[in-house]
Order: structure tokens, then C-alpha cells, then sequence
């Protein structure tokens, strides 16, 4: 039986897997901690997985214990980016101003996003993945008052981080 | 400056597939592996935290304390000192377990921090005891040693009792002092990130 549940959750987890790298692309500057933390987070899924009743979708439930993961549980094996690669890529952007391929316009969003602590992180994440005020509220645990005080202050932070 | 917002909510919505990406075999792989997850450490080191402060009974002579105690009438005070001492921990280990069942990455982000701190707490606590206790005792000792026949026929004529009480407390705070620097700079490092991160969803 559990080695039914093991099957399913692999193949579901499989095909939800953007999600989480999103997310790990966002708290992580190298790919070999992109990968630590996904390891992590598949197997906090793991553990939770049995509890998982699909009251919600199994992509929101994902998402929520992928956030948690990569906010309190991870222990970071810091490695340091230097923070003038942001503003390299940001000079290589105007070079080619009306010219710049989505990838290097999502590299630099990444970096963007990098550069914010962790509960911003989730902010912008949140907004970019278009969730509403009270999803947001219950995923970070505030009241939808606070979330959109902390929200405007993200997007704020975030457009003076791309036009320094 | 909104239309730069929608832009970007546009770059992100029509990105590709990550260029990291595993298969069905590469998950269940992972399946398999321990966590290294921070409550992890908590859990080891909180464990370390309850044996360390009563393993030191192991490495002491048994009889030579029991005598030291007889010798300066202290038996029956350390049997009762023992006993609530082990209440105590009795009532520690049950919060610690309590709070540590709490903890689960289905809740919202706000509440599983505040679930690992307050478990941390209650570790905490058990160490601010340790410290009190340690200290009670320590005064009660020197204070029944320092007044005996025994200790005090030792002593040369003429000795400063202020002076032997200095030196004895100066000493019992100092290593206090270095054991309290280590703790801090442990949990600094632990609990740093998860620290600024509730503080960061608690402010408004």
C-alpha cells in the first residue's frame, strides 16, 4: 500500500515540478543548491503526503510546503554571489534595449527577486503567480491588511532593484 | 510603472519549462534520502541539551561525592535536589515533544516559524533552569563548605573568608560566562534566518 502511495505521489510530484523549481530558482544562486533544496522539499512533501486529503488542489498544497521549505526548514549552504552580477546584467540589458531575448529579461527577474530577503521573495513570487490577497494572507499566515502593505513594499523594492 | 509590474507578470507567466528538471526515477531517489532540514538539528542538539547537564553525574566519582555530601552535611539536600530536578525535566521533555509535534510544513508559513521557535523555547528554558539550579546549589555548597571545621582547618591562619568567597564565585560565573557565550553563538547561527524571518511577517 505505501509503496502504492510512494508511486502516485513520484508521478504527481513529477508533473508538478515547475512549480517547486520556480521556487527554488528564486531562494538559490547555484545550481547544486537549487537541487538541495528541491531534494528537501520532495521529501518534506513526502512526509506530508499522507496527511494530504485533496481538500485542495495538490499543486496549492505543494506550493505551501515548498514555501515553507525554503523559508524556515532549508539550511542554506551559503554561497556567495557577488552583487555586481545584478547590475552587469542590468548594463548588458540596456545595451540592447529594444532587443532582449524573454530569457535575459527572466534571468534578470530571477536575480531581481534573489536580492530580496525571504518573506519578499514569497511576496513577489505570489504576485507574479497572479494569487489573490486571501490566498496570500493564509499561505504567509498575516492578515490580508498586512499581506497588501507587505505586497506594495515588495513591488515597490522590486522595481527600484530593476531601475536603479 | 504598473504596465512594468504586467510586464514582468507576463515574462514569468510564459517561461518555459525549468532547464532543471527531473525524472520520475530522480524523485523517488529522493524519496529515500534524510532530511537535513534545521528542525532536524533542533531535535539533536535540544536531545544533547537534556542528557549533557546530567551525563556529568557519570564521569564523578560516586563515593567520593556521596562522602564530599556526608562530610559536609549536604546528603539530604542533594536527594531532594535530585528529585525536583528530575520532575522537572520530566515536565520539559513533555512541552519539548508537545511543541515538536506541532510542527508541520502544511501550516501557514507564519505559524510553522513560530512553532519551531516555541519549541526551541521550551529548550531554552530548560537551560535558564539548569543555570539557576546550578547556581543554587553552587552557593548552598560553598556556603555549607566554607563554614565547616573541616574546611576550615585546612585553611592558613589569618585567611580572608571575603577574599576565598570572591575567588570561588568569580570563578563559578566566569565559567558561566564562557558556557553562555558558546550556547549564544550556536543558536545565533541556527535560528538567525528563522528569527528575521518571523520578525519580517510580524512587523507591519
Amino acid at each position: 500500500m505505501n509503496q502504492e502511495l510512494e508511486k502516485q505521489f513520484v508521478k504527481e510530484l513529477e508533473s508538478n515540478q515547475n512549480l517547486i523549481h520556480k521556487i527554488c530558482r528564486s531562494y538559490t544562486n547555484s545550481d547544486a543548491s537549487h537541487k538541495d533544496l528541491f531534494q528537501e522539499i520532495t521529501i518534506q512533501l513526502w512526509r506530508a503526503y499522507p496527511k494530504f486529503r485533496g481538500e485542495s488542489k495538490f499543486s496549492t498544497w505543494m506550493y505551501r510546503v515548498a514555501f515553507n521549505t525554503a523559508i524556515s526548514l532549508y539550511r542554506k549552504t551559503t554561497r556567495k554571489v557577488e552583487t555586481t552580477q545584478i547590475y552587469d546584467n542590468l548594463k548588458e540589458l540596456e545595451y540592447h534595449d529594444y532587443d532582449d531575448s524573454q530569457d535575459k529579461q527572466l534571468q534578470l527577474l530571477y536575480d531581481a527577486i534573489y536580492s530580496l530577503n525571504d518573506i519578499e521573495k514569497a511576496l513577489a513570487l505570489l504576485y507574479l503567480e497572479n494569487k489573490n490577497y486571501k490566498e496570500i494572507a493564509t499561505t504567509l499566515g498575516i492578515s490580508e491588511v498586512n499581506a497588501r502593505v507587505k505586497m506594495n513594499r515588495t513591488k515597490t523594492k522590486l522595481k527600484n532593484i530593476l531601475n536603479p | 510603472m504598473v504596465d512594468q509590474l504586467d510586464n514582468l507578470k507576463n515574462i514569468w507567466q510564459n517561461q518555459g519549462d525549468s532547464s532543471i528538471k527531473f525524472s520520475e526515477g530522480d524523485i523517488f531517489k529522493m524519496v529515500q534520502k534524510k532530511s537535513s532540514s534545521i528542525v532536524k538539528w533542533i531535535l539533536i542538539i535540544s536531545i544533547l541539551e537534556f542528557i549533557l547537564p546530567n551525563v556529568v553525574w557519570f564521569f564523578t566519582d560516586f563515593e567520593a561525592t556521596q562522602n564530599l555530601y556526608q562530610n559536609y552535611g549536604l546528603s539530604t539536600t542533594m536527594k531532594i535536589y535530585s528529585i525536583i530536578h528530575f520532575m522537572v525535566i520530566v515536565v520539559f521533555i513533555y512541552l519539548f515533544y508537545k511543541n515538536y509535534k506541532n510542527i508541520s510544513a502544511e501550516n501557514s508559513v507564519k505559524k510553522l516559524l513560530a512553532n519551531i521557535l516555541n519549541t526551541r523555547k521550551a529548550v531554552k528554558y530548560y537551560i535558564y533552569y539548569n543555570i539557576t539550579m546550578a547556581a543554587l546549589i553552587g552557593i548552598h555548597m560553598f556556603y555549607k563548605i566554607f563554614n565547616s571545621e573541616l574546611f576550615l582547618n585546612k585553611l592558613p591562619e589569618n585567611t580572608n573568608m571575603i577574599m576565598v568567597w570572591l575567588v570561588a564565585l568569580g570563578l563559578f560565573v566566569l565559567a558561566l560566562f564562557i558556557f553562555w557565550g558558546f550556547y549564544r553563538i550556536l543558536y545565533g547561527i541556527l535560528l538567525k534566518k528563522l528569527k528575521n524571518n518571523y520578525y519580517e511577517l510580524d512587523k507591519n
